[in-house]
């Protein structure tokens, strides 16, 4: 449908303006809102991370597709209420603490509501006790942390002991990212799983809360 | 000696080395710690060498760098000179004063040597002067022996977590510096006694070094408890024969993890005494990428984290700036053409090559704006060629100091064209060509206004060792007027880095 093709478009641009014109319209012309969150933001944002991956966009791409959704979604929100459109999950992320950088963070939370999942952001220099209460007040599926210093990824394990502490390890599945971040240290400090770019932890979390 | 080869002797301590006649002088002369900082282009004097015995033939840049009363008297740039005979020459860098040629200090004379140590994240320098007529006697380089515990510094804060690693960092690197200062003092065979040292660093080099705890550096907000300059004797830092009484002194840091090094970079360039009224700038593009910038008596400094990338860390061919490194490349009739230190086949790829090749893949269109590389390599020589990723980590690294630059002018209120000069220091700044990084918008400032200030910390060490108070006034005066400036904390980083990571348009 034209609308829709004309949305995902302007997302993978990061035209914001034209996002804007384009859910506006077709809001107007009786889309559903539910498809156009799923069959053209959702898309556009996948193919753009798709594109990141392979190096054929780079983080000033991603960052403008990411504001033309976030613009487009703000007008198609209030008309999602009432409908059946559901999120795919929640997700609680954050940068650990006395770590300042968010960039990576932020690139992965564009990338997690470009798939479909509302996401708490908790910001950067955050410390393990606020990613347990955090925890406790959201109830999320996922929560995902990010650290680009090999100083303060060693937050990361301290965090995971205090979710057991509350007993709430078992209840949310945590994957983890950032420069310094392997997979060894992930399988290390138990946690569920680490992806080394923002596409891929947003797939990770899909599969995670059991959808493809 | 192969047919072909000439002797080529340097004073004043008759090093001789034998290359091919009529290959480039300056590639041989860069392994002996000369300076070139134009790059080697014949657009300065601080390369240029007095021929003793034999001749090098005028080229049209010697005539145009060098007055006639210096030509005649043998003075020739060593960056244009291809010897076709013997030839003895006498270096201007270790012979003449240790300034630039306009700066001016209140040099004393004084007996006996004097060191001075450049204690950098990648390569460390130290040379031996003689303080009654401030020549340069001995330059030794090295790298810097922490690099085994990682490139960057937030590796070997994070590697230095117990105290045993954190003495293994300060042993590894003082034991490094205690073998260059014996090489150096029987290189000269030093006579007299080394009377005094200064030693300068960033933060987490100064930090190492004395044995302070890093972990007020490995985090958020990154502030160190110890700025003090310290001071200690030749024999605690393991020093020998001359050098074991000498009066050594780490200069202080100025904040954050700008340090001593940066300390020297503004005695060097005289940035503390710009004009009342003129605005000035300056960045150190080594590991840590730091910008300087001083208006109305205010000098305000970060570091922007930029990586190594411009020292050829994280490029797949990447190599520091030694034989075999494709350092300057430009296109000539629509293709490619590199040049390699030391002439051989090319073997990695340097900062300033880096550099060039990113400006030169743009102008012919095979990179885009956005830093996309449809092809997916960009050949340069031989087997050297830049990747997709390669064009990514420039893209992060000058997109860092470009955004670092753009914050810090605005917080002094400063707009470029009250910039009476934008100094550029540290071994890459040196060999960069100030056209090509306009080209990929590593900087903005227009040709005539950046200066090249070659190794602007290690010259601010010199310059400490001829104060009568070892430069301890001078030091605080500046580190009085001194802000730093967290730039991950300016709100408008993330934004701006994003925005400058893309590649000017052409035209």
């Amino acid at each position: 449908m034209a609308d829709l093709e004309t949305l995902k478009k302007a997302v993978e641009a990061g035209k914001r303006k034209d996002a804007e014109a384009a859910a506006t319209a077709a809001l107007a012309a009786g889309v559903a809102p539910g498809d156009l969150v799923s069959k053209a933001l959702i898309p556009a944002m996948a193919s753009v991370g798709e594109k990141f991956q392979k190096g054929e966009a780079f983080v000033p791409e991603m960052l403008v597709s990411a504001k033309a959704m976030k613009a487009a979604m703000e007008i198609i929100r209030p008309k999602l209420v009432g409908t059946s459109y559901q999120p795919l999950g929640k997700i609680i992320i954050g940068t650990v603490r006395g770590d300042l950088h968010d960039i990576g963070k932020n690139l992965v939370k564009m990338m997690m509501e470009g798939a479909g999942f509302e996401v708490v952001d908790l910001g950067v220099n955050v410390e393990p006790e606020k990613f347990v209460e955090a925890v406790k007040q959201h109830s999320p599926q996922v929560l995902a942390m990010s650290a680009l210093l090999t100083t303060t990824m060693l937050s990361m394990p301290e965090t995971i002991k205090a979710l057991k502490g509350a007993g709430l390890r078992e209840k949310v599945k945590v994957i983890i990212g950032g420069a310094p971040i392997t997979d060894s240290f992930s399988k290390e400090i138990g946690a569920d799983g680490y992806k080394p770019d923002a596409f891929s932890a947003a797939t990770l979390a899909k599969e995670l809360v059991g959808k493809k | 000696m192969s047919g072909g080869d000439i002797r080529v002797t340097l004073q004043p301590f008759g090093t001789v080395f034998h290359m091919p006649a009529g290959h480039s002088l300056a590639d041989h002369l860069i392994v002996h710690g000369v300076e070139f900082p134009c790059g080697g282009r014949g657009r300065c004097r601080g390369c240029r060498v007095r021929v003793l015995e034999g001749s090098l033939q005028e080229t049209p840049a010697d005539s145009a760098q060098l007055k006639s009363g210096e030509l005649r008297a043998g003075w020739r740039l060593a960056c244009q000179a291809r010897p076709e005979s013997d030839v003895t020459i006498e270096l201007r860098q270790w012979t003449a004063l240790i300034l630039a040629d306009d700066t001016e200090f209140p040099f004393i004379p004084g007996e006996g040597l004097g060191i001075a140590v450049d204690v950098g994240t990648t390569t460390l320098v130290a040379q031996i002067l003689d303080l009654s007529s401030a020549r340069i006697l001995g330059t030794e380089t090295a790298l810097n022996p922490q690099a085994r515990f990682g490139a960057d510094v937030m590796s070997r804060i994070g590697a230095s977590a117990d105290s045993a690693s954190a003495g293994r960092m300060r042993t590894v690197v003082r034991d490094a510096i205690a073998g260059m200062v014996t090489k150096l003092c029987s290189r000269v065979q030093a006579k007299s006694r080394v009377v005094r040292a200064s030693i300068v660093g960033n933060t987490a080099m100064h930090h190492f070094f004395l044995g302070f705890p890093l972990e007020p550096l490995a985090a958020y907000p990154f502030t160190p408890k110890h700025l003090e300059g310290v001071d200690l004797t030749g024999s605690e830092l393991g020093w020998t024969g001359p050098a074991a009484s000498a009066s050594a002194r780490f200069l202080p840091n100025l904040g954050g993890f700008v340090g001593s090094d940066i300390l020297g970079v503004i005695l060097a360039t005289g940035l503390h005494r710009a004009a009342a009224g003129t605005a000035a700038g300056g960045a150190d593009l080594g590991t840590n990428g730091e910008i300087i910038f001083t208006s109305r008596g205010a000098i305000t400094v970060a570091s922007t984290a930029a990586g190594p990338a411009f020292e050829g860390a994280r490029i797949s061919q990447g190599m520091r700036a030694a034989p075999g490194a494709i350092d300057r490349v430009v296109i000539e009739e629509g293709k490619m053409v590199a040049h390699v230190i030391g002439g051989m086949e090319a073997g990695g790829i340097c900062g300033s090559g880096l550099v060039d090749a990113v400006a030169c893949g743009l102008e012919a269109g095979l990179i885009e704006p956005s830093g996309l590389l449809p092809a997916g390599k960009l050949p340069v020589r031989g087997e050297v060629a830049l990747t997709r990723q390669d064009i990514r980590e420039v893209q992060l690294a000058k997109g860092a100091i470009a955004a670092g630059i753009v914050i810090l002018m605005r917080e002094m209120g400063i707009v470029e064209a009250d910039l009476a000069a934008f100094h550029l220091a540290g071994a890459f700044g040196n060999s960069l060509d100030i056209g090509n990084s306009r080209r990929i918008g590593l900087l903005s400032f227009p040709a005539d206004k950046v200066k090249p200030a070659g190794n602007a910390a290690l010259l601010g060490a010199k310059m400490t060792l001829f104060m009568p108070d070892g430069g301890r006034k001078a030091c605080e005066d500046i580190i009085s007027r001194v802000r730093h400036v967290s730039l991950e904390t300016s709100p408008d980083f993330q934004d701006l880095f994003a925005e400058k990571m893309a590649f000017p348009e052409g035209g």
